[in-house]
């Protein structure tokens, strides 16, 4: 019986994986495909075990729905007026109740246990090679490297109408964030005016930007997808343009990468000096989400 | 039972109608009350539905087709979302379920003469019409409320949202909130007081249970929502800083206090639905309830639960991984007061003789499509989970099939069961059933979908998306449309219900409708049980 | 209206005043938005006027039926006690509201923008055991005082009772007094961030409650020197005295939290 319901939650993970997966988006691009029905392909440690759990929280679902719908049927098949004329008048079963809050349970601590594995998982910040820090504004995204160069970049999206051949509409910004692949990026996220939302399906990040707090995160982009972009979006309702702050981050190697912040510092020196909170942030040391000193900076 | 309730009903003396504006205005009748609350329900249905299909328009192909005029049209957009939201749970579910069905059932189930408080109950129904009418305005003054239905500051402090617009939006949930406190002491007083002789709690109608812990979470969950407007009212106009980072406030107090509400707000929008639903699957299987006790029971642990996971709304603004732990682990657990109710339900028609009218087919299909919306609420409830969905149209698909289908199946199924009691009028069976097919499809074409849209990554409250969302997006728009139209027929069925409907027998579901209301002529005179009857000795009312 | 009835419930007659009450809730609504934004308090006032006007028309219908000797039966009154009992829960839930923004504000362990020092740096929060002190006094007393009004009204002694209630009065009146001094005296203004918002919002929402509670009281005052009491049926002191109550059980949470220990350091 177990056996049997492993294999088969197993192969539904096994059609729904590679269903998903035939959906990837454009080479070169990590964002989602058209009639696209699963998650985007995971591209951070966290982000693979949340996709298998989803998988698994699928198939679960699924099979209780079914369970439940296999009943409905059969009651409107079996137990209708014409088939049914005279109906029973139990109202009481003791063993099934205690079954059906007993299972339930069962069910539920299952769920629990990977589920709580991942969430910490996702919580514990290893030893960081870099830090990024992310400031939301009304309505781009500031970008800060405070280890390489200490250099700071707006993000913002173009507009359709300047688009070239072949850039998504909506996700493409004028400056990516570049990012190295297989290095352990602590990411501070704070925000200047409201609150949004910094949000990478693929890397499993989504995290508010809260004026007066700093959040922290961590994320690890895996090798192959050196070269790529990734995509997201502005996750928190912040105003007219919120669905117009899209994220992407341009993954590369990490030669690339340092061959880019030598490049970036000269890009970016001459750019208007960084907002003040970010200059707060710098002191910041291994904390989750802290007090910002000056507050006030923040307006 | 029968004998007593019919007997007095022949020689009732309590059908002296007062005038058009007495009866009406300054009414201290529970059906009337009740009959208003309904059609305010009705009204702000059309306003909320038009919006949402708008949203659904715009929404259908990727690009701006109808909001083309840069920012003023893309606060548009948020305004009408949120509007939408407000109309939704406020003004349209909760004055149905619990102003409508509760006013008019509470009393007759239990033999009660009227409410307790007549007078309080019809300052409750004014006051959510002030409300509405506050709410209505709010989308007209200045830019209007485009802050989502969450209105989190610091979006809709004063800076960002200047004018008068978020003022009224307070202001109307103020009236609102009061109304509904209000109508909350009136049932709990009704039902702990007013009781006919013999009808122990223990054998009271599950819709009278169902009212009855959904007024408890009313009572104990608005008033803080009204002490977290006020501080967003003070804030806005007066300098205080309860939300304001720079003053040393805290904007994430207001998800806590909003969602400490919120989240026990989402039961009471779903309570009075299972307790209708229970009502329904009896009556239409001929069979009692099963598992009476455990399904009152039920409904009381969800309450009680209710108030302890508010925070699985804040997954991702930052919580310690303790706390979020603690959430995930607490929301979960609802999930087993449910499945018990489900589970009875499912007990309760196997054995029996079904009859599939209206009613029924509503209340079959709310039982599979919240299964539906619960079990996405299961996914969401884990936060490891909840990165890759907060904020995305997953979630909008799952509360949109736990209340745009389930609430509002249940509604429908109120309304076709007891419209005969309410109007004297039966109404057609056929067109019924087509309503209930079209809105069957409709919605699940409508919102199916959002799950795909939002496992891609869609995120919710954007007028515009990248073009990989398109296709699942004009299918949810065609389903839009279908909802649309079996909402005009439901309009014509309750038109041609009035106009034409046929004389709704005292009975007409027969032997398994057993509840007080039914040993009562249709309509239901003007005053009923003058003459309380006797219910000791006799098995719960199911 | 109807003629036969068995039930001992009250079956009221139709009413304006919910109608009216909700207009001029609703016409004070805009009114007060426009005085938010800059337009006068004058409408904003009238209609409170009309509102306050129409909550006591109402509540003189109560009273004439609480009088009329059958509509107010066992039960009835049973169920106006129930009524205010929640109405008091529902208020100590509104206070709920304003304790979680105050330990919000208060306690770094729970909230990560909770200021480091409470009270916050720059304020000199009013001295703990001196106005403060004094106005938990009296309102324990005043919870005496109504107590005993209540013992007397047991008795059927309403001149003592009277006594009884026009003492706790004049403590509620020296209380708002007090407090009014407080406010005069403090260094911080209601602007001045969010050690101010808390206190100011708790007590002021607290002191609105006292002065409302001495309004019911004065009310059921007269009431007392009307006889309206007997020993078996006077709902509408109990009402007023259990609020009566409550405004001081919230004071007491006041004063342990925000005065003493969130007091000066
Ligand atoms: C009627 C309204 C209603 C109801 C009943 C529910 C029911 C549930 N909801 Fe939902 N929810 C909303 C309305 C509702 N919700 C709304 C409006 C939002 C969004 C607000 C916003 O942001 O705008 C939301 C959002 C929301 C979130 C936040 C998502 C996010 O923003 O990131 C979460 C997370 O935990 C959640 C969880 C749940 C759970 C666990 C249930 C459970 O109660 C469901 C329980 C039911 C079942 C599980 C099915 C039946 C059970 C069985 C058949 C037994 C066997 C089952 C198992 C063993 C699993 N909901
Ligand atoms: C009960 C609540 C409810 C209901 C019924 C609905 C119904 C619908 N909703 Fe929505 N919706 C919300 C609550 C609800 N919604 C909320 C809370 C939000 C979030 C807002 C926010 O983000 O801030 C939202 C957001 C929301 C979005 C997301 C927008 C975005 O994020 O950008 C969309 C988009 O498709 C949408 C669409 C629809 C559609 C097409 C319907 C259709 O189903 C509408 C069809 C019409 C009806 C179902 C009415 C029928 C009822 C009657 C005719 C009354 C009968 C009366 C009696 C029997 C008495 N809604
Ligand atoms: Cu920034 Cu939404
Ligand atoms: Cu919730």
């Amino acid at each position: 019986m177990r056996n049997k319901f492993m294999t088969f939650g197993l192969a539904l993970i096994g059609a729904v994986v590679s269903f998903g997966s035939a959906f990837a988006g454009p080479a070169g691009e990590v964002r989602s495909a058209p009639w696209q029905m699963w998650l985007q392909e995971p591209a951070s440690p966290t982000a693979e075990r949340i996709v298998a759990f989803n998988a698994q929280l699928l198939v679960i679902e699924t099979l209780i729905v079914i369970f439940v719908l296999g009943l409905m049927a059969y009651i409107a098949v079996r137990f209708n007026a014409k088939r049914n004329p005279v109906p029973s008048k139990t109202t009481h079963h003791t063993m099934l109740e205690v079954v059906w809050t007993v299972v339930p349970i069962l069910i539920l601590v299952g769920i629990a246990v990977p589920s709580l594995k991942h969430l910490y998982f996702a919580d514990s910040i290893p030893e960081a090679d870099m830090t990024l820090k992310v400031t939301g504004n009304q309505w781009y995204w500031t970008y800060n490297y405070p280890d390489n160069g200490d250099f700071t970049f707006d993000s913002l999206m173009i507009p359709e109408d300047e688009l070239k051949a072949g850039q998504p509409r909506l996700l493409t910004v004028d400056n990516k964030v570049v990012l190295p692949v297989e290095t352990n990026i602590r990411l501070l996220l704070t925000s200047n005016d409201v609150n949004h939302n910094w949000a990478l399906p693929s890397l499993s990040v989504k995290l508010d930007t809260i004026p007066g707090r700093i959040n922290e995160t961590w994320t690890r982009i895996h090798e192959k997808y050196a070269g790529k972009t990734i995509y997201g979006m502005c996750s928190e309702l912040c105003g007219v343009n919120h669905g117009f702050m899209p994220i992407a981050i341009l993954a590369v190697s990490k030669e690339e990468f340092e061959a880019w912040t030598k490049q970036a510092q000269q890009t970016f020196a001459s750019d208007a000096p960084p907002v003040p909170m970010t200059r707060d942030i710098a002191a910041i040391d291994n904390v989750e989400t802290v007090r910002v000193a000056d507050a006030s900076a923040a307006r | 039972m029968a004998n007593a309730a019919d007997a007095h009903a022949h020689d009732d003396h309590g059908d002296h109608y007062p005038g058009f504006f007495s009866r009406w205005f300054c009414s201290t009748n529970h059906k009337d009350i009740g009959t208003v609350y309904m059609f305010v329900s009705m009204f702000a249905a059309l306003v909320g539905g038009g919006m949402s299909w708008f949203m659904r328009l715009e929404l259908a192909e990727p690009g701006l087709q109808y909001l083309t005029g840069g920012a003023p049209d893309m606060q548009f957009y948020n305004v009408l979302l949120t509007a939408h939201g407000f109309l939704m749970v406020f003004f349209v579910v909760m004055p149905a379920l619990i102003g409508g069905f509760g006013n008019w059932f509470v009393p007759l189930m239990i033999g009660a003469p009227d409410m307790a408080f007549p007078r309080m109950n019809n300052i409750s129904l004014w006051l959510l019409i002030a409300g509405l009418a506050l709410l209505l305005i709010s989308a007209f003054v200045g830019s209007g409320v485009g802050t989502g239905w969450t209105v989190y500051p610091p979006l809709s402090s004063s800076i960002y949202h200047p004018g008068a617009a978020v003022d009224f939006g307070i202001l109307s949930l103020h009236l609102a909130g009061a109304s509904s406190i209000l109508g909350a002491i009136n049932f709990i007083v009704t039902i702990f007081n007013m009781r006919a002789p013999g009808m122990t709690l223990h054998k009271m109608p599950l819709f009278v249970w169902s009212i009855l812990v959904t007024a408890f979470l009313l009572l104990l969950a608005l008033p803080v929502l009204a002490g977290a407007l006020t501080m967003l009212l003070t804030d806005r106009n007066f300098g205080t800083a309860f939300f304001d980072p720079a003053a040393g406030g805290d904007p994430v107090l207001w998800q806590h206090l909003f969602w400490f509400f919120g989240h026990p707000e989402v039961y009471i929008i779903i309570l009075p639905a299972f307790g209708l639903i229970s009502q329904i699957v009896s009556t239409f299987s001929k069979k009692p309830v099963f598992g009476y006790l455990g399904m009152a029971y039920a409904m009381v642990a969800i309450g009680v639960v209710g108030f302890v996971v508010w925070a699985h709304h804040m997954y991702t603004v930052g919580l310690d991984v303790d706390t979020r732990a603690y959430f995930t682990a607490a929301t979960l657990v609802i999930a087993v007061p449910t499945g018990v109710k489900i589970f009875s339900w499912l007990a309760t028609m196997w054995g029996g003789s079904i009859e599939f009218k209206t009613p029924m087919l509503y209340a079959f299909g709310f039982i599979f499509l919240f299964v539906m919306g619960g079990v996405t609420g299961v996914t969401l409830a884990n936060s490891s989970a909840d990165l890759v969905f907060h904020d995305t149209y997953f979630v909008v698909a799952h509360f949109h099939y736990v209340m745009a289908i389930a609430a509002i199946f249940a509604m429908f199924a109120g309304w076709y069961y007891w419209i005969g009691k309410m109007s004297g009028k039966q109404y057609n069976e056929t067109l019924g059933k087509i309503q209930f097919w079209m809105f069957f499809v409709g919605v699940n074409i409508l919102f199916f979908p959002q799950h795909f849209a939002g496992l891609a990554g869609m995120p919710r409250r954007i007028p515009d998306y990248p073009d990989a969302y398109a296709g699942w997006n004009y299918v949810s728009s065609v389903g839009a449309l279908i909802t649309a139209v079996g909402t005009m027929l439901f309009f014509w069925i309750l038109y041609r219900t009035y106009a034409a409907g046929t004389k709704a027998e005292q009975n007409p579901w027969g032997e398994g409708a057993t509840t007080l209301e039914w040993h009562v002529p249709s309509p239901a005179p003007f005053h009923t049980f003058e003459d309380q009857p006797d219910m000791s000795g006799k098995q719960p009312a199911e | 209206m109807s003629a036969v009835k068995s039930h001992p419930y009250h079956i009221v007659n139709p009413s304006p005043w919910p109608f009216l009450s909700s207009v001029f809730a609703f016409a004070m609504a805009i009114a007060a938005i426009m005085y938010m934004h800059g337009s006068t308090y004058v409408p904003m006032v009238g209609f409170l006027i009309a509102l306050i006007a129409c909550s006591i028309l109402w509540w003189r219908d109560v009273i004439i039926e609480a009088r009329n000797g059958h509509d107010h039966t066992d039960e009835v009154r049973h169920g106006l006690r129930m009524g205010m009992l929640l109405f008091i829960v529902s208020e100590v839930m509104f206070f709920f509201a304003f304790f979680w923004a105050y330990f919000n504000a208060a306690i770094p362990a729970i909230s990560f923008v909770a200021s480091p020092t409470w009270p916050p740096e720059g304020i000199v929060a009013l001295p703990t055991w001196d106005l403060p002190f004094l106005n938990t006094l009296i309102l324990l007393t005043s919870g005496v005082t109504v107590t005993y009004a209540h013992h007397a009204i047991r008795l059927g002694d309403n001149k003592r009772a009277a006594t009884g209630i026009l003492l706790t009065v004049i403590l509620g009146l020296l209380f708002t007094a007090c407090q009014a001094l407080e406010y005069s005296h403090a260094t911080f203004g209601f602007k001045d961030g969010i050690y101010s918002s808390t206190f100011y919002l708790a007590t002021g929402f607290h002191g609105f409650h006292v002065i409302v509670g001495t309004i019911f009281l004065t009310v059921c005052y007269f009431r007392t020197l009307k006889d309206h009491w007997t020993p078996e049926s006077h709902v509408g002191f109990e009402a007023a005295a259990w609020y009566w109550h409550f405004v001081d059980v919230v004071w007491l949470f006041l004063f342990t939290a925000i005065y003493w220990w969130g007091g000066p350091i």
